[in-house]
């Protein structure tokens, strides 16, 4: 499949993070504005070079017309303000890297800031505002309400179909612990065995405490410039060689009959399309983890692997850190480092990709595939594939 | 606690008062046959616009479930564990409908499952699922 992507012609210069916690203190645009600094700081820039800003979230980020002038930007010449989760996190690069490389703007900064602990939690308690009627009306009313029972409800459907069972579950939510330990930034350091995720109460069978996310305060901020600026930056750039965003269902329809397929393959083809890469080409993948299932369906669903193979190759050491053939979420993800909704999934494939991920950097580092929720809550999926340049 | 209500809109309000009035009703088109859920205003298949609200079996299958132990709303807080199906229609493979089980049974992939209905409102009513038979 050939998608008119403009390889290349993108890429991410500078990153910028927040410290993550429970409890960050301050507001949920304090912690923008100094993730955008970051951000353009990192890239040798300052704030007044920025002339776009994206951002994502269901009501709980800060727009960017309201960023803009807290930034001193005296004309914004294009932005994103993208409605909903982690499901469209990877699309507002997308969007970026097209914007700059169509020359509509010349400096976008994409950031997700939220408080998301101690603010607007996940569970619709704190300011959260509640998302559109349309699908809800057809959930909430029956106590079908948030991600984490939608995708536990495609968990069992997979348990089912391939025999999936707990402890599988288990050792994706040990691998990201493991890699968290030596992660400076990650909220959950201490080892996790499996009879702590076999202990660990339940919140919606089949998931445990530890198969789901942890709720975050923080942001982080990355700036995407062209690929011909970048190269006179102080970093080694971070090309956007394809992006694929789109695909999704929610509520199983039109032709989608069972949960146990992943909704990655609806986009899958076209991201690979759009890089002129295939799966084999992947060094490493840091791959949307709100919960331990959404690791096991992206694995198979971007063809990392075959369909219900990915117990035995964890078994195998496939997917380590440390001598892996294809190491997945080095820093612990959102599981065990944070939930900033996929934008610190951003961050840590520059640092490996620039070679600066000091204890947690891996031998293969200049392709990544970095990944947004899967469809069948929002009805989108979204993915990247970040490249060194050469 | 009050029951969570549905919020409708112009195209489901005829979803709710059907199953208000105890029954379960999907959009048909009137063109191509194709039921349509959730509701819509054009066939999912054809894109017809002549879709008329028909009553179903009633009846599916389990695709998957749920058992939910967190509180995640005030509202079902006495319920919890409470069990959730996702059911595949009788009608049509790719229709499957998210609802409480009132069965008090282990569920598994391809139990028959019936429809039940609760008027919440006189405008709303409930659609949960029970064991067939």
């Amino acid at each position: 499949m050939t998608t008119k992507f403009p390889r290349n012609q993108a890429a991410i210069a500078g990153i910028g993070a927040t410290e993550f916690s429970k409890d960050s203190g301050v507001s949920v645009f304090s912690l923008a504005a100094r993730a955008v600094k970051a951000a353009v700081a990192d890239a040798g820039l300052e704030p007044k070079d920025i002339d776009g800003l994206a951002t994502f979230g269901p009501n709980d980020s800060v727009a960017p017309n309201l960023l803009a002038p807290a930034l001193g930007i005296k004309s914004l010449s294009w932005y994103v303000d993208q409605f909903l989760g982690g499901s469209v996190s990877m699309s507002i690069l997308g969007q970026a890297a097209l914007a700059v490389s169509a020359g509509v703007a010349e400096c976008v900064v994409c950031y997700r800031a939220l408080n998301g602990r101690s603010g607007a939690r996940m569970n619709g308690s704190g300011a959260f505002v509640q998302r559109p009627p349309w699908d809800m009306q057809f959930k909430a009313s029956t106590g079908y309400i948030v991600p984490a029972q939608e995708i536990a409800m495609a968990a069992r459907a997979h348990m089912l179909r391939y025999g999936t069972t707990s402890e599988d579950l288990g050792r994706l939510a040990i691998l990201c612990r493991n890699n968290a330990i030596d992660n400076e930034r990650a909220m959950m350091r201490k080892p996790l065995t499996m009879e702590d995720y076999l202990d660990s109460r339940w919140i919606v069978e089949p998931f445990r405490l530890f198969d789901c996310c942890l709720e975050t305060d923080g942001a982080v901020a990355v700036a995407v410039v062209s690929a011909d600026r970048a190269k006179d930056l102080p970093h080694r750039p971070v090309m956007v060689r394809g992006a694929a965003w789109g695909g999704g269902v929610n509520l199983i329809n039109n032709g989608h009959t069972d949960l146990a397929d992943s909704p990655a393959t609806l986009i899958a083809d076209r991201l690979y399309g759009a890089a002129g890469v295939g799966p084999s080409d992947i060094d490493f993948a840091e791959l949307y983890d709100c919960f331990t299932y959404t690791l096991l369906s992206q694995i198979e669903g971007y063809s990392l692997c075959d369909a219900g193979e990915v117990p035995a190759r964890l078994v195998e050491g496939s997917f380590s850190r440390d001598g892996g053939s294809l190491p997945i979420n080095t820093a612990g993800g959102l599981l065990s480092e944070g939930y900033l909704h996929g934008m610190n999934h951003v961050f840590e494939a520059v640092e490996q990709i620039r070679g600066s991920a000091g204890p947690r950097q891996i031998d293969r580092h200049d392709t990544a595939l970095v990944t947004g929720q899967l469809g069948y809550v929002s009805g989108y999926s979204s993915a990247l594939i970040l490249e060194g340049a050469r | 606690m009050a029951p969570v209500l549905p919020i409708p809109d112009r195209d489901s309000e005829p979803y709710w008062a059907a199953l208000a009035a105890g029954r379960l009703e999907l959009q048909k088109c009137l063109d191509c046959g194709h039921w349509t859920w959730p509701p819509r205003p054009i066939c999912s298949f054809c894109q017809s616009d002549h879709l008329s609200w028909r009553e179903v079996a009633g009846t599916g299958e389990v695709h998957s479930w749920v058992t939910t132990h967190n509180v995640y709303s005030a509202a079902f807080a006495q319920l919890v564990p409470y069990v959730t199906l996702l059911v595949r229609l009788d009608e049509q493979a790719d229709i499957l409908i998210p609802g409480q089980f009132r069965s008090v049974v282990e569920p598994y992939q391809g139990l028959k499952v019936r429809a039940r209905t609760e008027p919440l409102t006189d405008q709303i009513g409930e659609l949960s699922w029970e064991v067939d038979g």
